[in-house]
């Protein structure tokens, strides 16, 4: 047995699969322990917020500020217009403002500001000009509207007496905040989703999900697997057509069209997590008994079977002791390749909307159904599912890996 | 002997193999024969229903492997629809053609307005806001002023202040596409038709209207029905009739007749492709990739007396998409001018992306705010029938959720607009006194408040399961809407988590657009999400009738309203006042105590605001849309419906 686990380790390609899966499945165990956020909490108002440090507006105005003797202007000058908008600027001011074209330095930025704001009128006539350039036009200059102007920004409060607003703190464009500094801050390293759910939480309890659900499957897929291939090529006769029968019924059939029939008889009320588990393991035992039977049946006839066989050994002995260890290296194998498909099978079913209720648990799947539903493809919100698809590849990497290199450490023809 | 058995169990083994093979097969194409007709259902499914229905398609390129599948299959379907396009010989020149997107879904069945199932939305839609590019109204409605204005008439008016009858007068000028005069007959005779062959408008408005008969060639009379008093059955829906119902041809009726055998059944199923009709646009070319109507350039309406001109692009066509993100992706490019699509985050199309596409209003809610998607609770259900469980569910509800991340803030919140039962359109939010309902119009996420009121009703959580009972039952419900409606869908789930807070164990529930009309109409549901009515003549009257009447509680398939099947005796009182009422301050009145009771009683409460049609448009070829504040008062009903037609006539090529 060490001697094994020893020869396992050593198979390089094991141990890469080995590490990664390893590292998947303690994230899913630690990250919980770190964050204790609720994976379901609806925490952004909106769809897709981007990733990153979201602090308080209202605390970083009242807290501690530091003024930094930087050059805010142009900064801000740079980051609100584009050399794009410089060119649409000049554009709309050579037709429709009545400015010579020679008057229009595109490098003196706030010369061309200037002369924005002295000429540009949103009522103003411009033909030709389609409603969303004349709203781009409007938006510009409601986005650069005062941004010259080097006054303080004044915070005001409401009197709740007379209703009337008091100057409670001015700003400057030199003060700064530490965002340490500002109490309510929170971190989304991958953004939000759809529901404003943050994606990183959920993506590390959707996966526990998934490898619960691949898991459950697994066992179950070679439980059944296992057990019929045995009966049937120890067995043999009668009992052995019976069961092949039964395994070429659910050969022919493709598996995934039966897993979503069964998932949509089931219905969506009875549809928790184990159960779509069982239902994918059910679906998906034929090959472990179609391959576990014909070594059985290499298997029986051996000399070591024959000798138990004439002690008079029970049947269950002799398959337990006799034949089960000589299958249990490629039992392993498929065990750990039941585990990826049942997994790949619970992200697709829960794509078509057949998996577990999205209130009461995340899953890969789910994530990625929503945000196919919620365009996040199409509108760049690429940490809704690019995270949930890599999670998804590294998890069938990882144990396909393992696979091989297992198969290269107990097949023969295989070894080095 | 023991080869013969075993041969037989190979025979067997052989048929049965085959005969699970046939039975697989069929198992795998039901869900998608089901969708199908899903798309279709003419009475109750509005378009923008139909649009998001589409994302069950979606479901099947799902099926494949990744993420990466929908784009794909986007992309490709996309592909797919160009070439064709470019394929086939009945393409028409990009400068001349308004591409729209969003409301064909799948391939049209015909061309009748009789018929209940045309999937035909570009040409047959009678409704609130008729859609008249084909066959055309008597008047048209402008939802932003509530008004009719004149199309195949020129002016109605009551005869005298009992309002049991109409004088509608036509226009002269009016002709159909073969040169014959539109007359009173015509519209009489259409009249007849409905009635006499059922159509789901003739059997709405005969409980209304006792005769339809033309005085001579350009005058109408409308005889209403009466009640035992004497009084009309409903003078408002007899003014709704003029915005709704097509006029057709007598001689082409006729002749529709004749091959029929004026046999109901087959008149309804009757193609129509060799149709009659009076509107700008006649049908070009139709197939499972696209529809293409054409300009009539005879078309009566470039008489003086109506529009002076015909109408702007030569072709009108919808290429058929295969959901909303194949839709999407053409918007982008450029191969679509009006989307009606609901967009996920719609302003990054102008913000981030810079395409020349705009909406209605250049910031949230982006459009015009119709009608209002609400959860209808089934109050005939144990639990549902304590009004402290359905207030608890509509408090604790996240609105501001729901608005913002499922409808992506093209909903007005409920703090903007305090929720009652009238849309947030000027007109009706006039027709009511706001102070009187202030203590009543909750605005959600009210979790404490609604836990002390179950907690004061004495719905408590006594087995200590997270989930209160009610009657030693524990209140578990189901909420369902139609798969594929990803903004209801989304909604819903939201419910659900804020129910879960206060608990109440809201499971949702997503079955087949069919599946989910049979639930609804025939009373089989706990809680569902469904549309009242938007804007029209007769609302918001209308709408407050579907909120609350027992009139429709009481019908046995129920399309009509009042899902929730609730009961009121003073609601039904009132509602049977208002259409009699022509004093305002009358009305105000009545519309305020109607709201008190609705607010009071929750049998319903609205998740959101939405348009009837989203309308997005791409300014890279057409140009001279309707936008708020332009000054043409044109409603941006997607250049197509009830007045918004009008955009038709305005649009300019882009320089």
């Amino acid at each position: 047995m060490k001697n094994t686990l020893r020869q396992v380790f050593h198979s390089p390609k094991f141990v890469i699969g080995f590490v990664i899966f390893a590292a998947l499945l303690l994230t899913t165990i630690i990250y919980p322990l770190v964050v204790a956020a609720d994976p379901l909490e609806m925490v952004g108002n909106g769809n897709f917020f981007k990733p990153g440090t979201y602090v308080s507006v209202k605390d970083s105005v009242e807290g501690t500020h530091y003024t930094l003797n930087i050059d805010v202007k142009s900064g801000s000058l740079d980051s609100k217009i584009s050399a794009e908008d410089k060119e649409s600027m000049k554009e709309w001011l050579t037709k429709f403002g009545g400015v010579a074209e020679a008057d229009i330095n595109l490098e003196d930025v706030e010369g061309l500001i200037g002369l924005w704001e002295a000429n540009y009128s949103e009522s103003a006539d411009q033909p030709g000009l389609t409603a969303s350039r004349k709203k781009y036009f409007a938006r510009l200059n409601k986005n650069i509207d005062g941004i010259l102007a080097d006054s303080d920004l004044i915070l005001a409060r409401e009197n709740p007496d007379t209703g009337e607003l008091e100057e409670s703190a001015t700003i400057g464009s030199n003060e700064f905040v530490n965002t340490k500094d500002v109490a309510n801050r929170r971190t989304f390293i991958l953004g939000t989703d759809n529901f404003g759910r943050d994606v990183l939480t959920e993506l590390v309890d959707a996966t526990k999900t998934s490898l619960r659900v691949g898991l459950i499957a697994g066992v179950v897929a070679t439980i059944v697997g296992l057990f019929l291939g045995l009966i049937s090529g120890y067995v043999g006769g009668v009992v052995d057509d019976l069961i092949m029968f039964i395994t070429n019924l659910f050969t022919v059939i493709p598996s995934f069209v039966l897993l979503i029939l069964i998932s949509y008889s089931v219905g969506q009320n009875a549809r928790g997590v184990n159960l779509v588990a069982i239902i994918i393991g059910l679906t998906s035992w034929t090959w472990t008994t179609r391959s576990v039977r014909s070594q059985v049946i290499s298997l029986r006839n051996r000399d070591h079977v024959n000798l138990s066989k004439l002690s008079g050994h029970s049947m269950m002995r002799i398959v337990l002791t006799d034949i089960l260890p000589y299958l249990a290296s490629y039992v392993v194998m498929a065990f750990i390749l039941q585990i990826s498909s049942g997994i790949l099978a619970e992200a697709q079913l829960s794509m078509l909307g057949l998996g577990p209720s999205t209130s009461t648990t995340a899953t890969l799947g789910l994530m990625m159904n929503w945000a196919t539903l919620y365009a996040a493809p199409l509108n760049g919100s690429w940490w809704a599912y690019f995270p949930v698809v890599i999670t998804i590849a590294l998890i069938a990497f990882s144990l396909n890996l393992m696979n091989t290199g297992l198969d290269q450490v107990f097949n023969p023809q295989l070894r080095d | 002997m023991k080869s013969r058995s075993k041969k037989l169990v190979a025979l067997f083994a052989t048929v049965a193999m085959t005969a699970s093979l046939l039975a697989g097969c069929g198992g795998g194409n039901a869900p998608a024969a089901t969708d199908t007709p899903a798309a279709t259902d003419g009475a109750a499914a509005t378009d923008d229903a139909a649009a998001t229905d589409d994302a069950a398609a979606t479901d099947d390129a799902a099926a494949t492997d990744d993420a990466a599948a929908t784009d794909d299959a986007a992309a490709t379907d996309d592909a797919a629809a160009g070439t064709a396009t470019a394929g086939d010989t009945n393409s028409t020149p990009r400068n001349e053609t308004l591409y729209f997107a969003g409301q064909q879904w799948g391939t049209i069945n015909d061309w009748n307005p009789f018929s209940t199932n045309s999937n035909n939305p570009m040409c047959v839609q009678q409704k609130d806001s008729s859609r008249t590019l084909i066959y055309e109204t008597m008047f048209m409605f402008n939802m932003l002023d509530g008004e009719l204005y004149p199309l195949l008439g020129t002016e109605w008016s009551w005869d005298d202040d009992t309002l049991t009858s109409m004088t509608v007068k036509l226009n002269t000028d009016a002709h159909f596409s073969d040169g014959t005069a539109l007359t009173a007959n015509d519209v009489a005779y259409t009249w007849d038709a409905n009635v006499k062959y059922e159509s789901s408008l003739g059997m709405d408005f005969s409980n209304y209207i006792e005769s339809i008969t033309a005085v001579d060639d350009a005058t109408v009379s409308i005889k209403c029905k009466l009640d035992d008093a004497g009084n009309p059955a409903n003078p408002l829906k007899v003014q709704q009739l003029l915005q709704q119902m097509y006029v057709m041809q007598k001689a082409y009726l006729e002749k529709v007749e004749a091959r029929n055998n004026s046999e109901k059944e087959a008149m309804k199923l009757d193609k129509m492709e060799d149709l009659v009709a009076s509107g700008p646009y006649l049908p070009f070319f139709d197939d499972d990739q696209k529809i293409v109507f054409i300009r009539d350039e005879n078309y009566w309406g470039q008489a003086a007396s109506m529009w002076g001109k015909l109408p702007a692009p030569k072709y009108v066509a919808h290429v058929i998409y295969a959901d909303n993100n194949a839709g999407q992706v053409a918007l982008e490019a450029g191969d679509v001018d009006v989307c009606q699509q609901f967009t996920t985050d719609v302003q990054k199309l102008w913000e981030e992306k810079n395409l020349p596409i705009t909406t209605y209003i250049d910031e949230p809610p982006y459009g015009e705010c119709a009608t209002m998607p609400s959860c209808w609770m089934n109050v005939e259900k144990p639990g549902l029938d304590q009004v402290e469980v359905r207030k608890a569910i509509a408090m604790a509800t996240d609105y501001d959720q729901i608005i913002a991340s499922a409808m992506s803030n093209q909903s007005p919140t409920f703090t903007q607009v305090p929720r009652s039962m009238m849309n947030p359109t000027d007109a009706e939010q006039g027709l009511f006194d706001h102070d009187a309902l202030k203590e009543l119009q909750f605005t959600g996420n009210d979790i404490e408040g609604a836990n002390a009121l179950l907690d004061e009703a004495g719905i408590v959580d006594s087995d200590g399961d997270g989930i209160r009972e009610y009657n030693g039952t524990p209140l578990s419900f189901k909420a369902e809407c139609p798969d594929g409606w990803t903004d209801w869908m989304a909604s819903l789930e939201i419910v659900a988590s804020s129910a879960k807070k206060i608990g109440i164990d809201i499971q949702t529930f997503f079955p087949d657009t069919n599946t989910f009309y049979d639930d609804i109409t025939t009373g089989n549901f706990e809680i569902c999400m469904n549309s009242p009515s938007g804007s029209s003549i007769s609302n918001p009257w209308g709408r407050c009738m579907q909120f609350l009447s027992s009139l429709y509680a009481d019908l046995e398939v129920n399309w009509s309203g009042n899902w929730s099947q609730y009961r009121n005796d003073e609601a039904d009182e009132i509602l049977a006042k208002i259409p009699l009422e022509t004093d305002e301050a009358t009305l105000k009145e009545y519309y305020t105590r109607l709201n008190e009771i609705y607010l009071t009683d929750v049998p319903s409460f609205a998740l959101m605001y939405r348009p009837e049609l989203f309308y997005i448009v791409n300014e890279s070829v057409w140009t001279g849309y309707p936008m708020k504040d332009d000054g043409t008062n044109i409603p941006p009903t997607d250049c197509t419906d009830g007045y918004g037609i009008a955009a038709l006539y305005n649009l300019t090529l882009v320089e």
